[in-house]
């Protein structure tokens, strides 16, 4: 009985995962520039992973397998801020420009103010 | 097995005369502790041999890298209970924000027509240690459409590129009130 539902929950948190997945290529095709894409990446993607190491946790409780799943999706959730991070500032720091749409960027008149 | 043991005394002493000091034995039992576990989470075997293997391997790992963080600065292990609490909450005020922040993001990426006004504000910080810094960076990029790009050489502002950066003042309001409140308590 408890199987049966522990399996049910996996294949709808699996579902639910992929299509977070999904949905964070989706933003990586259609947002404008540099560092909106990293939006749609660093966050939905994130958790569109999370939800598939969960999936496989549910299913496989704590076996090697299981483990092994928890310990991926806690070092994705510390590691993809970090690399969206380092992304977009050596984006900034390479002169790729915000897109045209953009209303404000103080990081860019700080630099300026920074070098002279 | 004691062929383990007697190994990871000799590494403990040997740790003690490559870090100068007798606290070299104490920060080795903390970080081998630490990496042993992670080791052993890796490995997916929670066993005695997997342990020591990890705390060997993770000692040697860690030697190289040891110039990039000053360890007596500002964590301390035996925290009062409150902090504990106060940490409890501020996962769970992290996991809130992450989901709702992937609704926010996942709505902007499914309009048919895409409307956004983004932008690099500068948010204001009341964290002055290291540790408290980086929670706060982490967890603004992990919420709703902001992501840290850096941080001013004075340690006061932190810029913040903003997905709907329309009304700089509110987004630095909510990131003050809404975060950065239990963040203070939980790590400073």
């Amino acid at each position: 009985m408890i199987n049966t539902v522990l399996n049910v929950l996996s294949d709808i948190v699996l579902l639910i995962g992929l299509f977070f997945v999904f949905l964070g290529m989706l933003g990586l095709l259609r947002l404008p520039d540099a560092y909106n894409r990293l939006h749609a990446t660093s966050k939905i993607a994130t958790l569109g992973a999370f939800g598939v190491m969960l999936s496989i946790v549910l299913r496989t409780g704590f076996t090697p397998l299981g483990v092994k799943a928890i310990a991926v999706g806690l070092f994705l959730l510390l590691t993809a801020p970090i690399a969206a991070h380092m992304i977009t500032r050596a984006a900034h720091r390479h002169g790729v420009g915000l897109c045209k749409e953009s209303v404000v960027d103080e990081y860019g008149k700080a630099c300026k103010l920074s070098k002279k | 097995m004691k062929k383990y043991i007697s190994l990871a005394a000799v590494l403990g002493i040997v740790w003690c005369f490559i870090h100068g000091t007798f606290l070299g034995i104490v920060w080795c039992f903390i970080h081998g502790t630490f990496l042993g576990i992670v080791w052993c989470f890796i490995h997916g075997t929670f066993s005695f041999n997997s342990f020591i293997f990890g705390l060997l391997i993770g000692l040697v790992c860690i030697r190289p890298f040891r110039f990039l963080y000053k360890p007596e600065s500002n964590f301390n292990l035996f925290s009062p209970p409150s902090r504990i609490i106060s940490i409890i909450r501020y996962f769970v005020v992290l996991i809130k924000e992450i989901i709702k922040a992937n609704i926010v993001v996942a709505k902007i990426v499914l309009k048919p027509k895409i409307d956004i006004n983004p932008g690099i504000i500068a948010v204001p910080i009341r964290c002055k240690t290291d540790l408290g810094i980086t929670a706060i960076a982490n967890t603004i990029t992990l919420t709703p459409g902001t992501i840290t790009v850096d941080i001013s050489d004075n340690k006061s502002l932190l810029y913040v590129h903003c997905i709907d950066a329309s009304d700089p003042d509110a987004v630095a309001a909510s990131i003050r009130n809404g975060l950065e409140k239990y963040v203070l308590e939980a790590f400073e």
